[in-house]
């Protein structure tokens, strides 16, 4: 039995105003799911509600059949690792002790110091992502795009089965981009992973997804694969803004007509 | 691996030079001895050591220690290098209780320590209730909002201890200025062992604590992800945060600038991670008020100056020198 991931009639509505869902999602395991809309449509909150980060005002998250928002913290954490948007601007570790804090769920106050597993999940992890050369760094000396992929060591580290990603590629530059958007795609194919990514990256989502799902004010307004979604008639829709397609299939390239 | 390496050495060094000034410090004073001269059996070498000295030199460690594991902890749990037991009010409260019971000439004493002392304690741990209480609150969402509040409690005590010592006669007024520039004179081994279950409790806590800690240097939304729960965090740091700095102000008074000096000296030895951190700021905060309180004692011999103005004479160079480094290295 694969599993799934399942979430049914999540949202949140502080104080009364609405700003998400409720929404349904379904993602098998092993898949990916992209979801995508305007600032202000609730993506982050969607990433932040399943991630259990903030408490719903109502629905639930099933992942292979069990209630993930009921779970202690810890435990949730050992099957599911989200890598924020926000992040503080300056964090005096090093590149190492960040990824090694990725295996916090599995440490033990009682124990000295992490055990042999630990390391090696933690090297294993900056292998995978390229940054091994940078492990005795200081996080702060190094690039935004180095950063990035340091943190998504970090959640490999973690070592579960669910991968939130929150804007994995914003404010990076084109090669970065790039770097980012190929280990995203190869966690899809040589990983057993299931990842949801909330981003403003059509090109990325449509490379990357199999589901892409199209959020605006807080409601899903289309949902299918890339081809399905990523079309000039439902971006239009969603984003009140014209898009051109510029190589179409199964992995549609949009471009964003700036002019006219 | 290297790194490693430098943090054992760091934490051999520190420790050892715990032992040093415990071993050597009593024995400096007005007279100066050896061990031998101790060994020998006079009543007065004897007493002046056991009664007087060492107790002095064990509150010094133990009150250092104490104030630098505080700093450390409000420093991480702020994400703000100027947090430190005074910028919360913790130490204002105690001193505004302090204050008071002088105002009121209170001379009753309860369970060893004298009525000052314990409202000192009673007025750290009023703050806290106040500080738990906001933290229960929405302002427990957002580190800054904790730290604003807190340096408004702080500025609100002031207010009322200098309110009061307008109302007080020059006796009191004297009693007053002179109680709040801390000192560790004491006679007898009372003022250790009541501040000796705090310490244990701080250390112990922020021991078991470490990995919450250094997690939320990373960042709070990704801590809470990682199962970190924020609140409790708070709660238990605070928490014993304050109980550890009110036994301290209530045996020694205010005692400022070591928790903000010693961790930020440490931080540069033996790096940001907590594992190493908390008992090298122990050790380090214990010998640096030890040896402050030792130049407190023999600068200006005869007399003795209060080690609070010692700390506070060496924290403002000490700002300007961090400043300027910074300055130089970004």
């Amino acid at each position: 039995m694969r599993g799934r991931l399942r979430v049914r009639g999540l949202g949140w509505s502080p104080a009364g105003r609405r700003v998400l869902g409720p929404v349904d999602l379904e993602l098998p395991a092993g898949g990916c799911l992209a979801v995508v809309g305007p600032n202000g449509a609730g993506k982050t909150t969607l990433m932040r509600l399943i991630a259990g980060v903030l408490e719903p005002s109502g629905g639930t998250v099933e992942w292979r059949g069990e209630d993930l928002l009921a779970l202690p913290a810890r435990a949730r954490a050992c099957r599911l690792a989200y890598l924020p948007q926000v992040r503080p601007a300056r964090v005096p570790l090093s590149v190492e002790q960040l990824v090694l804090l990725g295996r916090y769920p599995h440490l033990s106050r009682w124990r000295l110091g992490p055990r042999r597993e630990d390391f090696a999940a933690v090297r294993q992890a900056a292998i995978w992502v390229g940054v091994e050369a940078l492990l005795p760094r200081p996080l702060d000396e190094l690039s935004g795009g180095e950063r990035q992929a340091v943190y998504l060591a970090a959640a490999l580290a973690q070592e579960t089965e669910l991968l939130l990603l929150d804007e994995p590629t914003a404010h990076l530059d084109a090669q970065h981009q790039r770097d980012l958007a190929g280990l995203i795609v190869r966690l899809r194919s040589e990983t057993e992973r299931t990842v949801l990514i909330a981003t403003h990256d059509l090109n990325l989502a449509s490379l990357a997804a199999d589901v892409v799902v199209a959020l605006a004010e807080g409601d899903i307004v289309a949902q299918g694969p890339p081809a399905e979604v990523i079309r000039p008639e439902v971006l239009h829709e969603v984003f009140a803004a014209p898009f051109t397609v510029v190589r179409g299939g199964e992995r549609p390239v949009t471009l964003l007509e700036l002019g006219g | 691996m290297v790194r490693q390496r430098r943090q054992t050495l760091a934490l051999a060094v520190l420790g050892l030079s715990f032992l040093g000034v415990l071993a050597v410090v009593p024995l400096v004073g007005e007279t100066l001895w050896g061990w031998t001269e101790v060994a020998s059996s006079d009543p007065t070498v004897r007493l002046v050591l056991l009664e007087i000295r060492l107790p002095r030199v064990l509150l010094g460690l133990a009150a250092g220690g104490a104030l630098a594991i505080a700093g450390l902890a409000l420093q991480t749990l702020f994400r703000n290098p100027l947090a430190e037991p005074y910028t919360l009010g913790v130490a204002s409260g105690a001193s505004l209780g302090a204050v008071l019971v002088l105002q009121l000439g209170v001379s009753a004493s309860g369970l060893g320590l004298p009525a000052v002392g314990l409202a000192a304690f009673a007025g750290a741990l009023a703050v806290t209730l106040v500080l738990l209480g906001l933290a229960g609150s929405r302002f427990a969402d957002e580190s800054a909002g904790m730290l604003l509040a807190g340096v408004a409690i702080s500025l609100s005590c002031s207010a009322a201890i200098l309110f009061i010592q307008y109302l007080a006669d020059w006796t009191k007024t004297y009693r007053m200025v002179r109680w709040m520039m801390g000192g560790l004179a004491v006679v007898g081994y009372t003022e250790v062992l009541w501040l000796l279950g705090p310490l244990v409790l701080g250390l112990t806590v922020l021991s078991l604590e470490r990995w919450e800690l250094d997690l939320l240097l990373s960042g709070e939304e990704l801590a809470a992800s990682r199962g970190v729960d924020l609140r409790r965090l708070r709660l238990i740091v605070l928490g014993t945060v304050s109980v550890m700095v009110g036994a301290v102000v209530a045996v020694a008074g205010p005692i400022g600038f070591v928790g903000l000096i010693v961790p930020h000296l440490l931080r540069r030895w033996v790096g940001h991670g907590h594992l190493h951190l908390v008992p090298a700021t122990f050790f380090g905060g214990a010998v640096f008020l030890a040896l402050c309180d030792l130049a407190a004692r023999r600068v200006m011999a005869p007399s003795e100056l209060p080690v609070g103005v010692v700390t506070a004479l060496l924290g403002g160079p000490f700002f300007l020198w961090v400043l300027l480094w910074r300055r130089r290295a970004p």
